[in-house]
């Protein structure tokens, strides 16, 4: 491949993710705090799309988790869905203090299922659990949403930090779980194989436009 | 080149921050300045004034060069945008402007006075921040806390209004976030101002509507301007520049159409950084979206994102852009600009290039394209060598904040224009 350089064995796998949700639930604050340690309490809208990767070890494997933040705003659906084609897992975001934004939750899984050709490891994340005083979304709510729909479900705060790193380490690992299976599947088939497994969930794991270049979606090994 | 030392300390020695201040724990978060006012470069308040006949016509010749030399010393910003934007005519005079001022004042009021009637909320200091409406246009009633207390009491069934409804607290969530590290914003009111302006050019332009990045270029207009209705009408003509950027369908952005000239800019003087984003899936550069939308408000500082935006109007001027905003007979046309060098000297550097050319078209091409372009090319070596995905790519251009010098931009972004309608133009 041409692209292929020698630092990249320094990295065992590469997943893409996604962040969405309404306006204003905190998704780059969630990335912020997750792949900086970080929290900007006059943060700005996001324009497009921004990005973060963060590197996780899962079970001694080096994976590099390339985040992609998304607008809120409904205007730049056109543009933020090209960004979920290729992705492996998603964030959903709502904010737990407001309930409209829970109400959207139906419509971003749609848009998810439509902009990306797989099943897309999904987990539902309830954010600003810190404002506990003006919850509007109770945990109950949002659990038995998840539970419906099949996705993980967690609750978060950027702020105070609690649940942020284990809300993308569940996407991460699951990703990885059913990539190694996968890879030991196919392993035993062709290696070619795009890879459509069927553990309750189907994964697939998008190999065709990415696979070209050096990142491809994924597993780089 | 000679420059003695007593020129140096005049021209660095002015504390500019001090007209935007940022919370002082806000400061680590913030991009530096790079933008000075430099004696001789700079337009200052004295140069300005002296600008202007006793009657009140201004030589905006004279004033285009200097902004294009040195931007606009921060006292008298608000003021020459006025006119950069084509809000004023420089060859009016004072009393007319006057008049004008006050008709557009009095225009204002009244629409805000419509719009208050749909929404109190507006014009009391305060905003909203919850939806009050759901899309089929029946009313939200558990946002009232939220909204200062207002609800919609009735299905809303004008189609205009719902839509106008629809986005006002998308409004309000991006000004409670808008610029909030400068100390301005620290003052409610203010806030609101911002949200005032913004509901109120939306209710005028539903076509678009709200978008993000709207309150990045309206924000600097509320901080410049004392009164709130010439805020919005310096908002309203930059807009007139930017608005299609923001028009969206379930499809496509307005911003798509820069792109494809800026794509076509790249692929024309740099061919192969074009081919290597092309083969990183970026050939369409999707991720040059927020720099075009929101005028690099975001790699720059807020006084460097100013200087960055009066020089591109600077080179972007057209004497008739007055008249053709409000709509009167062009005065004097392109053509007849062309053959005369006295009148093409009324023209920004920018624009006099494509009225020279000859091409009397109405053309697409602004001047942000190519300060995009110069910026790419900036980052030619580091994209080829080390961009091996679109992530690389994103990184490598986000390392720009706080590092790109503004004129240098600007003049590398004419460079590029002369070279891309050079070879645009070889049959």
């Amino acid at each position: 491949m041409a692209f292929h350089s020698e630092d990249d064995k320094s990295e065992d796998y590469l997943f893409k993710i996604v962040l969405i949700g309404d306006s204003a639930v905190g998704k780059s604050n969630l990335l912020a705090r997750f792949a900086r340690d970080e929290f900007y309490p006059n943060s700005k809208s996001t324009i497009g799309v921004e990005f973060q990767t963060q590197k996780m070890d899962i079970n001694g494997k080096e994976i590099k988790a390339q985040i992609w933040d998304t607008a809120g705003q409904e205007r730049f659906r056109a543009v933020t869905s090209a960004y979920y084609r290729g992705a492996v897992g998603a964030l959903l975001v709502y904010d737990i203090s407001r309930q409209q934004t829970f109400q959207s939750i139906g419509r971003w899984l749609n848009e998810l299922h439509t902009h990306s050709d797989m099943n897309v490891v999904t987990i539902l994340v309830g954010n600003k659990s810190d404002l506990k005083g003006i919850r509007e979304v109770p945990t109950s709510e949002g659990k038995a949403l998840a539970e419906a729909q099949g996705l993980f479900f967690m609750e978060t705060s950027a702020l105070d930090s609690s649940n942020v790193a284990a809300a993308f380490e569940t996407v991460v690992k699951e990703i990885y779980n059913i990539l190694s299976r996968k890879v030991m599947s196919s392993q035993e088939l062709n290696k070619q194989d795009p890879a459509s497994l069927s553990n309750g969930k189907k994964v697939v794991i998008p190999s065709e436009e990415q696979g070209e270049s050096k990142k491809g979606g994924c597993c780089s090994t | 080149m000679f420059c003695c030392p007593y020129i140096m300390w005049r021209s660095g020695g002015e504390d500019l921050q001090g007209f935007y201040p940022v919370r002082p724990e806000c400061l680590a978060d913030v991009p530096r300045t790079r933008f000075k006012s430099r004696a001789g470069k700079t337009l200052s308040a004295r140069r300005w004034h002296a600008a202007f006949t006793e009657d009140g016509h201004l030589d905006m010749e004279k004033v285009l060069r200097r902004i294009q030399r040195g931007g606009i010393h921060p006292s008298i910003k608000g003021a020459v945008w006025e006119f950069l934007l084509g809000c004023y005519d420089p060859d009016s005079t004072f009393d007319e402007r006057t008049k004008l001022r006050t008709l557009r004042r009095e225009q204002y009021a009244a629409w805000k006075q419509e719009c208050k009637t749909m929404v109190p909320v507006l014009g009391t200091g305060t905003y909203i921040t919850m939806a009050v409406v759901q899309q089929n246009g029946e009313p939200i009633d558990e946002s009232s806390v939220e909204n200062q207390g207002w609800v919609v009491k009735e299905t809303v069934r004008d189609e205009r209004v719902l839509q106008w409804m629809l986005s006002l607290h998308q409004i309000g969530l991006d000004v409670a976030r808008t610029d909030r590290y400068l100390s301005f914003y620290e003052d409610g009111a203010n806030q609101s101002k911002l949200w005032d302006v913004l509901a109120i050019y939306t209710w005028l332009n539903l076509d678009i509507g709200y978008v993000q990045g709207m309150n990045d270029i309206c924000s600097p207009m509320i901080i410049l301007f004392e009164d709130e209705a010439d805020a919005f009408w310096c908002f309203e003509r930059a807009m007139r520049r930017l608005r299609e950027n923001f028009r969206a369908t379930a499809t496509s952005m307005g911003v798509q159409t820069q792109l494809g000239v800026l794509s076509q800019v790249i692929k024309t003087v740099d061919p192969r950084l074009h081919q290597h984003l092309e083969d990183l899936d970026g050939g369409e550069y999707l991720f040059a979206i927020r720099m075009l939308m929101v005028l690099f408000r975001r790699e720059f500082s807020f006084l460097d994102a100013l200087y960055l935006w009066e020089l591109m109007w600077a080179m972007e001027y057209n004497p008739n852009m007055f008249a053709t905003y409000e709509e009167l007979e062009d005065r004097n046309n392109n053509n007849n600009a062309a053959d005369d060098p006295k009148l093409l000297k009324r023209y920004g550097k920018f624009e006099r290039k494509y009225v020279n050319s000859g091409k009397n078209e109405r053309h697409s091409n602004t001047i942000a394209v190519f300060v995009v372009a110069s910026v790419l090319q900036t980052k030619n070596k580091r994209l080829l060598k080390e961009a091996k995905g679109l992530d690389d790519v994103v990184q490598i251009l986000g390392d720009i904040a706080g590092n790109l010098d503004a004129k240098k931009a600007c003049k590398e972004a004419l460079k590029i224009h002369e070279k891309f309608l050079k070879k645009a133009n070889r049959p």
